[in-house]
Formats: structure tokens, C-alpha cells, sequence
């Protein structure tokens, strides 16, 4: 039971109420499944903890090969280059195209490795094992699944260069093998943030008997 | 038939009192219908219940029609039109996908499909094919399965993410090719506009709540 402005607010947790994942109906979840749509009824995503790191860490180590392997092989006159994600951003910057090497570095290096470490950071929590806000990890959360789909910009890079040069002898761009690499980190850090269910957080803090925040009493903004 | 003007408002469904629990931090709240334009809000946490967007279902209906013809003539013209070393090349929707599947990177070309073809269509389609037939009040048959599949698919819809990646290597290319840009570009901007718009413009419990309600009759 939490308390806003003196008053007990129940949680599903304690009332046995589950709300469907899929249409949102709140039922008891002794139903076992939604009697609206059909849907399977959990107080809690199952194992959400271990899924989340099982996928966390499978990303973080496809992330090495996806950053060794060439993504893309241009040949430029009979001459072939193999050109990696971090080795293709640098080739901007030193081109002048300073804007684009930002894109680049946001959303193929810093928003994965930012993504693995805040799961991380989420599981911890999660079991407890550091303290933390669950207000402020919530909004982590919350930007953790929003950011997560521009990683794959890149890709998309590597498939309109290929589609589009091809020039003959001229110039010809081919993927490399870093592409399913870096692919398959991103849709593995996608699954890991839909696997992990933010109410772990607060309960741990119910756990914990930390003062909980308060706020008005107002249902409508 | 009874004519119902369900345009008009969000319907409750039988029984009740309803509830909505916060994703969040899981705080029961009675779930109120509220004011069209107005949101609810966690008493604990402060994070979106949900929100009765205006004119939900003309919205939706609208912009997802629209975004299909947009995704006809993406299909069927070029982003943009390349010369370079005397040879005309030329970008479109599904030329990108199927360039890393002749190239050797099937699993990459068909997960490049799936983010910009397959999952933006199953969105639009399922949003037209079950949100048009509810401005009557009717329920459109298997409505509630392709609902399911929307709300499974729509994480993977990449559709914006596509045209920063579209911008990015047209900046490429520029300096060494000349670039005309094509109708399929300005349809490509305009089907991402018309696929933010239809997606945001209903609640995931108000359309589940009026299929509930269409169902019921």
C-alpha cells in the first residue's frame, strides 16, 4: 500500500489485479487470461529480470564483432575498402561533414552502449542490489525504449549506399558481415527493454520502506 | 440498425467500475471516462494513464487511408534519381531492401523489409480496416486479432527512422554524384507524418474499449 497525501493508494500487487498487456483491461489475474481479448495475465512480466539480462549480455557481446567487422566494402576502381561503423564516422569528420559524424556516433555508438549499461543499471535496481529512485528510473526506462529503434539508422544507410552505387567498374558498395552483427544488437537491446516491466522498481521500494513522494490527488490534468 | 454517433464519444463498457493500472509504478486507479482533449494521469507517479484524443476515430480513419495511397506511390517511384560516371542510378523503397538480399545479406535485407514495408503496412491496413467500420459502431470480422497485431507490431515500425537514414546518405553522396530528388521522397515524408498522426491519434484503451462496446451489440 503506497500513501499520496496521507491517503492509501492500492497497487495490483497486493489487490491480485493484473492489466492486460495487450488491451489494457484490468482483471484478477486469477482468470489467467483477459476475458476481453484474450490475453495472458501477469501481475508481473515472467522472469522479467533474467530475460532482460540474458538479452542485455547477448547484446553486449554481439556488439564486439559489430564494431570489428566491416559493415560495408566499397570498390572504387578495382581497389577494395573495408570500412566499419566507427571507421565510416571518422571518414566524415575528417571530410568536414561534422553534422552527419554526430548523427552517426549518436546512434550507432552512444545510444547502444548508453542502452546495455541503463539495463544494466535497471536490473540492479530491480533486485535491489542498488538504491535508487524508481521515479528517476522510470524516466530512464521510459527513454531507453524510445531511443532504441534510431540505432538502426546505420542499417538503413548501409542498404540505400548499396542500392544506389552501383556504378560498374566505376564503384560498387557491398554489406559486410558487421551489418547482421550490428543488426542484431540493436532488435537484442529492443527485446531486453520490452522484456523488463518497471514495477519491479517500485517494489522494491515498498521493500525497502522508503518515503515514497507525494503528489496532488488529480486524476486529470 | 440503430444509428449510433459513436464519433462522438468514448463509450464505457458494461459492468464495472473499471480500472486502470499504472505500467509504471502499478498504483489501481477507477478508471473515469474524462474530457476529450485531456489525459489521465498516475496519483503516485505522475506517468500516462491514458488520454481521449479528439475526434479519435475520423482521425484515425483519415490519416490511415492516407498513408496507404502514400505507401502506393513510394512503392512504385524513386526517392531520388543518381548520376554519376555516365550511369543513372535510382533509390527506392523496396530497391533498398532487396539490393541486401541480391548482395548476400538476406537476413539483413529481410529485417530492413520487415522495419520499413511489412510492419508500416500491417499499422496502416489494421488501423483503416478496423477504425472505418467503428464510426458506425460496427466491429469489422477478426477486428480484435489484427488489433493485437497492431499493438505487437508497432515498436517495429522504422519508418521515420528510415528517412534520417535517407538524409544521411544522400549528404554522402552528394559530393560525389548529382542527386534529383524524386516524388517517392516528399510521399516518403509525407506517409511518416500520416503514420505518426494515425498511430497517436487513439488511445490503446478507448479502440479497445469501442471494439468491446461494437462487439457487445
Amino acid at each position: 500500500m503506497s500513501k499520496v497525501n496521507g491517503k492509501d493508494v492500492p497497487r495490483g500487487l497486493e489487490k491480485g489485479l493484473a492489466g492486460c498487456h495487450v488491451c489494457e483491461k484490468v482483471s484478477p489475474v486469477s482468470l489467467g487470461s483477459c476475458p476481453r481479448c484474450g490475453g495472458r495475465l501477469h501481475l508481473r512480466k515472467p522472469d522479467s529480470v533474467s530475460r532482460t539480462m540474458a538479452l542485455v549480455l547477448a547484446a553486449a557481446l554481439m556488439y564486439i564483432p559489430a564494431n570489428l567487422l566491416p559493415i560495408l566494402t566499397t570498390r572504387e576502381l578495382g581497389i577494395s575498402t573495408e570500412s566499419t561503423i566507427l571507421e565510416g564516422m571518422i571518414q566524415f569528420w575528417k571530410t568536414g561533414a561534422y553534422p552527419i559524424s554526430i548523427v552517426i556516433f549518436t546512434a550507432s555508438i552512444m545510444i547502444p552502449m548508453l542502452k546495455i549499461m541503463a539495463l544494466l543499471w535497471l536490473c540492479a535496481a530491480a533486485k535491489g542490489l542498488v538504491p535508487h529512485s524508481a521515479r528517476l528510473l522510470g524516466k530512464v526506462y521510459w527513454i531507453t525504449e524510445l531511443l532504441g529503434r534510431w540505432s538502426m539508422v546505420d542499417i538503413f544507410v548501409v542498404a540505400i549506399l548499396v542500392a544506389m552505387v552501383q556504378l560498374g567498374n566505376y564503384m560498387i558498395i557491398t554489406p559486410g558481415p558487421g551489418a547482421l552483427a550490428f543488426a542484431g544488437v540493436v532488435m537484442l537491446t529492443m527485446f531486453a527493454a520490452m522484456s523488463f516491466d518497471p514495477k519491479l522498481l517500485w517494489d522494491q521500494l515498498e521493500r525497502d520502506d522508503y518515503a515514497l513522494p507525494t503528489k496532488p490527488l488529480s486524476e486529470c490534468e | 440498425m440503430r444509428t449510433r454517433l459513436s464519433i462522438l464519444t468514448w463509450p464505457e463498457p458494461k459492468g464495472g467500475p473499471h480500472h486502470a493500472i499504472c505500467h509504471y509504478c502499478d498504483t489501481v486507479h477507477e478508471a473515469k471516462l474524462i474530457a476529450e482533449g485531456s489525459r489521465a494521469s498516475c496519483v503516485l507517479c505522475g506517468a500516462t494513464l491514458y488520454q481521449n484524443r479528439p475526434a479519435s476515430l475520423v482521425r484515425v480513419t483519415s490519416f490511415s487511408l492516407t498513408a496507404l495511397l502514400l505507401m502506393l506511390v513510394v512503392h512504385t517511384t524513386p526517392f531520388v534519381n543518381m548520376d554519376a560516371a555516365g550511369l543513372r542510378t535510382e533509390l527506392t523503397l523496396p530497391g533498398a531492401a532487396m539490393a541486401l538480399i541480391e548482395d548476400g545479406s538476406q537476413l539483413v535485407g529481410m529485417g530492413v523489409a520487415l522495419f520499413t514495408i511489412i510492419t508500416p503496412l500491417i499499422l496502416a491496413g489494421g488501423l483503416f480496416y478496423v477504425c472505418a467500420p467503428l464510426i458506425f459502431g460496427r466491429i469489422a470480422p477478426g477486428a480484435m486479432f489484427v488489433t493485437r497485431w497492431m499493438s505487437r507490431s508497432e515498436p517495429w515500425n522504422m519508418i521515420e527512422v528510415f528517412l534520417l537514414g535517407v538524409l544521411v546518405s544522400l549528404l554522402k553522396l552528394g559530393k560525389v554524384a548529382e542527386l534529383h530528388f524524386g516524388i517517392g521522397f516528399w510521399a516518403f515524408a509525407g506517409l511518416m507524418i500520416c503514420m505518426a498522426a494515425a498511430v497517436a491519434a487513439i488511445d490503446k484503451r478507448e479502440l479497445w474499449d469501442r471494439l468491446e462496446v461494437a462487439k457487445g451489440e
